[in-house]
This record gives C-alpha cells, sequence and structure tokens, in this order.
C-alpha cells in the first residue's frame, strides 16, 4: 500500500470507554505524546453488558465514548501498556490496527 | 530504559494512580461544592464490600454508631420487626454467610499502610506525620497563589523550585539531603517512578502504596482528584494534579525513610513481623470493634442468638437494615393509603426542583388553592453556562454529570439601555471599592493604615451587622438599589451568541415537558421555580443552593427554560411534535429562597393582562404559604424561640454569625418517582425527592431511564453524603464550622493547617452533639411498570450496580391498584407486605 499510494504506516487505537473514564485517557494520550484523537460520545452498541442504548440525555458520565487515535508504532505500544491495566479495572474494549496516513508529520 | 520503555512505564503509572485514586472522593472547590457519594468510584463493588476496602484504606467504619442503633432501639425507632425482617433480608441476599474465618467474632481485615508507615512501626518515626505537614503547606500555599511565579506552573515543578532553599528541608533532612530532594527527577511521573524505588515498592504493590498515600490526607487528594478528572481543562487557578501531589508525597517519604533507615531493604519486612508490631497501635485497635458493642439485653434471645458470632460490620449491616426497613415501612404505608388529591382546572400549575425542600412548599401551597404542582430537575433540563448581566463571570447551571451545551447571557431589554449604564457603572463602582479594600487588606503596611483609617466605620458596621442584622440587610438592599438601579432583562437564547438552535431548544423543552408528564391540560400560569439560600458568612453557602444546577442559585435556569417555553417558534415546533401548548398558556420564572421561605417572581413584564389576576392570587398565597411553611420549619432549627417564625427566618438568614441557617436535606431519606397523586396530600416531612413521572406517556421507558440515570443518581449522591457525613465524621465531616479557616477559596481546614476537610460541616448534620440526619441509603420509590423498570435498569450499568450492590434501595409498583414490591440484588421482587413485615413473600 505504501508503495502504490506514498502513505506511512501507523497504528490506530480504537477504544470504546466509560464517559467517566475519558479524562484519564486523555491525560494518557497526552503522555504518550499522541497528537491528536478523535471522540464520539454516547455511542451506541452491543456488548458483553448488554445493548447500550447510547441516548443518555442529562449523564455523560456513565454514556459510552467511543476514542480513536493514530500513532507511530512505539508510542501505540506506550499507550496500549498503560489502557490494559486499565481495562482489567473498568469496562471496555480495545481495538489495534495498522493503517496509513498521507501526512504522517502530523502524528509525530 | 530505552524511550519507549520509559513512555510505557509512565503510561502504567498513570492508569495505577488513577486506579488508586478510586477510593478518594473529588472535593469540589466552595463556591461550586456539591454533595458526592464518598465512595462512588468503588461502585463496582457492593455497598458493604467497598466499606470494608475503604476501612483498610481510609479507616472509615462505614457504618451509624452501635450507641445510634442502641438509641434508636430504646426509642422504639427500630423493633424487634425490623431486626427481624433485616436479618431475614440479608441472610437472603447472602450479606453475612459466615466463611471459616468469619467464626472468629474478632474477625477484621488488616489495614493497608504505605512503606513510610511501615517505616515509621519499624524505626520508631514519624516520617508519615511530616510528610502530611510538609505536603499540606506546599498545597495550602500553591492554591493560594503564592508559591509559583510561573502563570500556569505545575505543583511539582513550582515546588522544586523553592525547596532547595527550604529551611524546614533542610532541618529535616540536612544540607545533603536537602541537595538531593531538590535534584529529584523533574517529570513528576518520573519522580514517583524513583521515590517507589528508593521505598522498595515492588509494582504489583504500586496501586496498595498509591492508594494509601492518597488517603493519607483525603481532603488534598480529593480536591487534586476533582482537579484531574472532573474539572474543565480551561478552569481558572492553580491546578494541583493527582500526579504533581503525589510526586511531592512521595519525595518527602523516599527522602525521610532514606535517611532515617539503612536504605530501603530495612522496609522490605516479613508480613508476619509487621502485623505483630502493628497490633499493639491505637490506630489498629479502632479498626477492631468488638461486637459485644452491638448487643444489648433488652433484644429477645432469638435475636442475639443469631447475631452472636458476626463481626461487628455484619452485625451494624443487620442494625442499618432494620433502620431502614422502619422507615421504609412507615412511608410505603403512608403511600399505600394517599386519596387522589386531582384539581380540576388549575389556575396555576408550578414546577418545582426534586430537592426534599420542595415537597415543603408543594404541600403548603396546594392547600392555599387551585394550583397544581410537579417535581422535576431544578435546571429545569437545560444544560447551560449562564452569564448574568454586567458579570465577567458565568456558571455552568446542571447537574456535574453533564457538560454545558450552550451559553445563555442576561442581557437588557432594548429601551432601558441608559438605566444599564447606570447599573454597570454602579457596578463597577462598588467592585472598585471591594477590590481596593481587599487589597489594602492584604498588603504589608497598608493593613495597618487600612485599621486605623476605616476602623471605626468598619467596627460600626459590624456592631449593627452583629446586633441588627436584619435591619443591617434591609439597609444594605437599599443602599444597592441606590447605587446600582435596577434593570429589565431578558435571557438570549439565540444560537448565534452562544444559545441554542430553535430545533434544539424545542427537542429540550420537549424533554421537560414529557419527563414531568406536563403535556397537556395546561394552566393559563405555569410556574418554573428554582431555588437558592440566602445566607451570610457562609463557606458552605452552595451546599444549600441548588445542586441540579451545580451548586447555583436555580432562579437563572428557570428564567431561560421559561424564555424558551413562551418563544413562538418553540410552541409551533412542540405542536409539531404532538405538544400543543395554549396560546394563553404563559410560562414564568421564579425562585424560592428556602433559608426565609421567600418566593421571588420574575419577569412580571412579561404577565399578559388576562393573567394579572391570576398572579395577584399567587403572590398573595404564597405570603400565606411563608407563614405555614415557616412555622413548620423554623421551630425544628437548634436554638429557635418560634415566636415569630417568619421574622427568625429572615433574622437567621441575614446573620452573620448563624452556624445553622436551616437544615437544609438533613433527614432526606427517599425519592418518589411518580405522579402526584401517590403523594399528595401526605405531610412527607421534607425528607422525600419528589420528581413527576407518567408511564402512560413513556411506552419506551426513555423519560424513565433519564430520570434513573441523572436525577436518581445526584440525589444518590446527596443522600450518600449525608450519610457518611453523619457515620464517619472523622474523615467525611467538614467539621465545627466556628473553627474553619478558608484555604484558597477552594476549601477549609480546622484551626491553622493541615488536611482540607471533606464533606458536610458538623451543623448541617447534628443538633449539637447528636445525629440529626438519620442515615439510611436512599430508598427510590416508583410507579411504573415492572417490565419497563426491569428493561431500563437492565440496559444501564451504572443502574445495576446501584441496586444490585445495595448502594440505594429500591420499591415499585405498577398503579395504585397493585402492592408495592422490593427489588432484591440480581433483580427479583418481593411483595411488600403492610403490618407484618416479618414475613415477606415471592412477588
Amino acid at each position: 500500500m505504501n508503495n502504490i499510494w506514498d502513505l506511512t504506516q501507523m497504528t490506530k487505537v480504537e477504544i470504546v470507554i466509560s464517559g467517566e473514564d475519558m479524562p484519564v485517557i486523555v491525560e494518557l494520550l497526552s503522555e504518550v505524546g499522541a497528537t491528536g484523537f478523535t471522540a464520539l460520545s454516547n455511542v451506541s452498541g452491543l456488548g458483553h453488558s448488554g445493548y447500550h442504548q447510547g441516548r443518555l440525555l442529562f449523564n455523560d458520565r456513565n454514556a459510552l465514548t467511543m476514542l480513536t487515535v493514530v500513532l507511530p508504532g512505539e508510542r501505540a505500544t506506550a499507550l496500549i501498556n498503560g489502557i490494559r491495566p486499565l481495562l482489567s479495572d473498568r469496562s471496555g474494549v480495545l481495538f489495534v490496527s495498522d493503517t496509513w496516513v498521507s501526512r504522517p508529520e502530523y502524528f509525530r | 530504559m530505552s524511550g519507549s520503555e520509559f513512555l510505557a512505564a509512565r503510561a502504567r503509572l498513570f492508569v495505577q494512580i488513577d486506579i488508586a485514586s478510586e477510593v478518594i472522593a473529588p472535593l469540589w472547590p466552595l463556591s461550586t461544592s456539591i454533595a458526592v457519594n464518598p465512595l462512588w468510584d468503588l461502585r463496582k463493588m457492593s455497598f458493604n464490600e467497598a466499606i470494608d476496602y475503604a476501612g483498610q484504606v481510609l479507616g472509615i467504619t462505614g457504618y451509624p454508631s452501635a450507641e445510634m442503633f442502641k438509641t434508636s432501639y430504646l426509642n422504639q425507632r427500630i423493633t424487634d420487626i425490623d431486626i427481624r425482617a433485616s436479618i431475614n433480608s440479608c441472610t437472603t441476599n447472602g450479606n453475612h454467610r459466615r466463611s471459616p474465618e468469619r467464626e472468629n467474632p474478632d474477625y477484621g481485615k488488616e489495614k493497608i499502610l504505605t512503606a513510610a508507615e511501615r517505616g515509621d512501626l519499624i524505626l520508631g518515626t514519624n516520617i508519615a506525620t511530616t510528610t502530611d505537614r510538609e505536603v499540606a503547606k506546599w498545597c495550602a500555599a500553591y492554591v493560594a497563589g503564592i508559591m509559583t511565579t510561573q502563570p500556569h506552573g505545575r505543583f511539582y515543578s513550582a515546588w522544586l523550585d523553592v525547596i532547595a532553599t527550604d529551611p524546614a528541608a533542610r532541618r529535616l533532612l540536612g544540607k545533603n539531603g536537602r541537595n538531593r530532594l531538590a535534584q529529584s527527577p523533574v517529570h513528576p511521573e518520573d519522580s514517583i517512578l524513583e521515590s517507589l524505588e528508593l521505598l522498595g515498592v515492588r509494582e504489583d504493590e504500586r496501586i496498595c502504596e498509591l492508594s494509601r498515600q492518597l488517603a493519607r490526607m483525603p481532603g488534598w487528594a480529593g480536591h487534586a482528584k476533582w482537579r484531574s478528572r472532573w474539572a474543565s481543562h480551561n478552569h481558572p487557578g492553580p491546578a494541583l494534579q493527582l500526579v504533581d501531589y503525589l510526586a511531592v508525597r512521595l519525595s518527602y517519604d523516599a527522602h525521610l525513610v532514606d535517611s532515617a533507615s539503612t536504605g530501603r531493604n530495612q522496609l522490605r519486612l516479613e508480613k508476619g513481623n509487621l502485623d505483630q508490631d502493628y497490633s499493639g497501635t491505637e490506630d489498629h485497635r479502632q479498626m477492631q470493634s468488638s461486637p459485644e458493642n452491638y448487643y444489648m439485653t433488652e433484644m429477645p434471645e432469638e435475636i442475639r442468638n443469631h447475631l452472636s458470632g458476626l463481626s461487628s460490620a455484619e452485625t451494624a449491616r443487620i442494625w442499618l437494615g432494620a433502620y431502614e426497613s422502619n422507615y421504609r415501612d412507615q412511608i410505603l404505608s403512608k403511600l399505600a393509603v394517599a386519596k387522589p388529591n386531582h384539581k380540576p382546572d388549575p389556575t396555576v400549575q408550578a414546577v418545582f426542583c426534586i430537592d426534599p425542600r420542595s415537597e415543603v412548599i408543594r404541600r403548603h401551597l396546594e392547600a392555599k388553592g387551585p394550583y397544581e404542582t410537579f417535581g422535576f430537575a431544578g435546571f429545569f433540563g437545560l444544560p447551560i453556562h449562564y452569564q448574568s448581566w454586567g458579570s465577567a463571570e458565568g456558571a455552568d447551571l446542571c447537574p456535574v454529570l453533564i457538560q454545558p451545551n450552550a451559553i445563555m447571557v442576561e442581557k437588557p431589554i432594548t429601551g432601558d439601555g441608559e438605566t444599564a449604564l447606570k447599573q454597570v457603572q454602579g457596578r463597577q463602582g462598588l467592585a472598585a471599592i471591594s477590590d481596593m479594600f481587599t487589597f489594602a487588606r492584604k498588603g504589608v503596611l497598608s493593613s495597618f493604615i487600612l485599621a486605623e483609617a476605616s476602623g471605626f466605620v468598619a467596627g460600626l458596621i459590624a456592631i449593627v451587622k452583629t446586633l441588627f442584622p436584619s435591619r443591617y440587610e434591609r439597609v444594605r438592599a437599599s443602599a444597592n438599589r441606590m447605587l446600582v438601579p435596577s434593570v429589565t432583562t431578558t435571557i438570549d437564547t439565540n444560537p448565534k451568541n452562544g444559545g441554542m438552535s430553535d430545533e434544539a431548544q424545542a427537542l429540550y423543552a420537549e424533554t421537560a415537558l414529557t419527563t414531568m408528564g406536563l403535556t397537556e391540560n395546561f394552566a393559563p400560569v405555569v410556574l418554573l421555580c428554582g431555588h437558592g439560600s440566602s445566607t451570610e458568612n457562609n463557606p458552605y453557602a452552595s451546599a444549600l443552593d441548588c445542586g441540579a444546577c451545580g451548586g447555583n442559585r436555580g432562579g437563572a435556569s428557570a428564567r431561560a427554560a421559561a424564555t424558551i417555553l413562551n418563544r413562538v417558534v418553540t410552541r409551533k415546533l412542540l405542536s409539531d411534535r404532538g405538544i400543543i401548548v395554549p396560546k394563553s398558556t404563559i410560562f414564568l420564572a421564579a425562585e424560592h429562597d428556602t433559608a426565609n421561605d421567600t418566593v421571588t417572581l420574575f419577569d412580571s413584564n412579561l404577565i399578559p393582562p388576562t393573567q394579572l389576576d391570576i398572579i395577584a392570587n399567587l403572590k398573595q398565597d404564597l405570603n400565606r404559604v411563608r407563614t405555614t411553611m415557616a412555622a413548620e420549619r423554623i421551630p425544628k432549627l437548634p436554638g429557635s424561640k418560634s415566636r415569630n417564625p417568619v421574622a427568625e427566618g429572615i433574622f437567621r438568614s441575614a446573620d452573620w454569625a448563624q452556624v445553622q441557617p436551616e437544615w437544609g436535606l438533613a433527614r432526606n431519606a427517599a425519592m418518589i418517582i411518580g405522579s402526584r397523586r401517590i403523594t399528595a396530600g401526605i405531610n412527607l416531612e421534607g425528607r422525600c425527592f419528589l420528581h413527576s413521572y407518567d408511564s402512560a406517556t413513556d411506552t419506551d421507558g426513555f423519560a424513565l431511564e433519564t430520570i434513573l440515570t441523572a436525577p436518581m443518581v445526584v440525589a444518590h449522591w446527596i443522600n450518600a453524603q449525608y450519610y457518611f457525613s453523619t457515620v464517619d465524621s472523622n474523615v467525611y465531616c467538614a467539621g465545627d464550622k466556628t473553627i474553619h479557616n478558608i484555604v484558597g477559596g477552594i476549601g477549609v481546614v480546622q484551626g491553622v493547617g493541615g488536611d482540607l476537610r471533606l464533606g458536610l460541616p458538623k451543623q448541617s448534620l447534628f443538633d449539637k452533639n447528636q445525629p440529626f440526619h438519620e442515615p439510611m441509603r436512599l430508598l427510590t420509590i416508583v410507579e411504573a411498570p415492572q417490565n419497563l423498570l426491569d428493561t431500563v435498569i437492565k440496559r444501564n450499568p451504572v443502574l445495576r450496580q446501584l441496586f444490585d450492590g445495595e448502594w440505594v434501595n429500591l420499591a415499585a409498583r405498577e398503579n395504585e391498584n397493585e402492592n408495592w414490591k422490593l427489588r432484591k440484588p440480581g433483580g427479583s421482587w418481593i411483595s411488600w407486605i403492610r403490618n407484618d413485615r416479618n414475613d415477606p413473600t415471592e412477588g
């Protein structure tokens, strides 16, 4: 892919986590040097604790948030090092995949 | 370590700190202090498990004292029937299954200690208390803004800047030791990792170490937790973060231990040796109260036999269950005999906050005339950041569970520009005088000059203010009106100025009306009544204001909601959604002052001529309400003379020496979600949060879900705060108001320094030394179909945690023709049986 489109490989980390855990995740992202992220609050879907409607009107802290971040490999490793123990204590899921970006300098 | 390994180690540490901080409650600043369940972040455990764990880390007991239970038993607040019901319930729920180790009645869990605390036991030193003293000193200096010279300097770096020249550090560690301390790593995370290494704390021991580090001073740690996990990023003022706080604490511990011992290995004692050393300390003995304390010879033998062999905590759980069961049976009995009190064609429908104090005013108002009342969260469903006219700063008017999503600004109405200008000039003049006075008061030399120059006048004012607070308040208000003329204002909801789009306004209006069950049969006037409390010289004033408005007064929220609901475009969009509000109906905002029983109506200029008579009658009736409400409320206050309750309410509200202006939400016990038909005409003694709800208009459970996941969570926080502040006053009560000193505007300390005090002040909970508040877990009572409730609970983990973990008790029925049912952990229901609560049957 890199050869065809001249893209740079990065690691994409997606996390679905309770809104009240967002502050620590955001701090963690800053700690490992992530330069940006995308967050979707009040997401819905089916998980091991049942179906989440994603429509809590007056409680952002107990609604689910989905967060996507793209980082160079070594920073992703550091991030995952932090998130895994958090997920052993709190509910949530983590997805890690390879991705390619066109402007790698934005992510370093 | 390589760079990436460093990053990974820091990331793991970050999460370990977050997990360790679960045992600590966030502490909001005084200006927006709100009630919070101090064990909220432990709610994945059951109520009892969380108390056990917090007992190990914080040393709390978590249950009312044996003395309180004994008194309750002797005065029949707890009966044998209640105790038997509680034993039965605890056995069913598995709350005191006897495990082999619990056969020993003195069973108690080992207290978690920091490495420095272990060091103190081994070395006979006072390292942990020395660290507390030094860290509290620096925290206070930092939040007061006298420590750092950099505008956004962090606590750890500010401390590193000054520690090299700190005389106290030299006294404690010597010159070389102080130099080593000052050479701690620049990054707080690296400093923590280094200190943990120096203290010999392994990675698998970190969470225990860090939890206990935070628990040593839960006030400062709580402030740091609020700042790190709850405050917005742009919140003004010094930002004391958890990681910085721990870095400073652990630096002291590590260097003090290193200086006192021959090295880290000495701290790694075998657990058995340490337990042996520790078992003799006073602290340890306090954790293992004797179960005999809970026994009474007056009890029937079969109850005593049953309780024998249980630990103190297990016995306390049974007593607590009995205490709660007695209240539950009383209130369900009251509700079971309620008579319909539907008033045809009310002239005013008044919507009050769910706050228990609103129950009192609603009952009195309904008794005075053709008034129908509703209960709804006091921010009226509008999460806004509000800025009043001429004010430089705004406030978030919503529960802390959400962020405001719009800015609404108060502005003068067109044509009143000249008065508005005069008002701003008057306010600026008063602010300038106040600033000048404060500046002079704080200056080294000017403070002496100020005392000489203004002491005579200030002294006279102080005498009048002390002896005649009501008159002083009247004179002050008159002077204020003269200097700052009132101006007619409106609230700007326009999205161009930060407000909301028409669609969004209509959505919020629809949600509010649907959730409170007011979607048809509108009266000519719908009063939206927020609340606030006017008190003097009261650092905890915001704790008496509206919790749903983030610890602010609720009048502005009521005005914003009324403005939206009166807009023609909102009415049009509401009618498209099936809610037809008659053109003749007007929404009017008001504010109930819970300290002096007044109700102020806002925006009278909007009242059309057709409704003037209704409003005139309403005002008259509100005056009568004030008299009867004060007569019910004031005699309950300590030291009340009760000759003229209305005048006494005004006096207490204006008295700057008054430490008990009102009881606030003390004795709160239950939340009732349903139609007013269930509760109308019943004296609930201001103990219940009342939320209107009609399941007939909520087929998919959306409104019920909203109520349970937000207003009920807020009610639970308030209830849990009152509970823990009463039962564990050493940790969770702010103590005696008369010796409070405010630190940096963010909290109080008792006396000259030390830890920030958590929770509510003693005067909010105790009448002299006897608890006025009755510590019980919230009882939520819902009128809704059981399958709808089950569905809503099932799809919300937070509700499962609260009900299954027995943080909140739940009773429900589908309609008035059915009996109440009680939900058990796990989701089964049993019928509540009136008059024979000893033998509930499966439902």
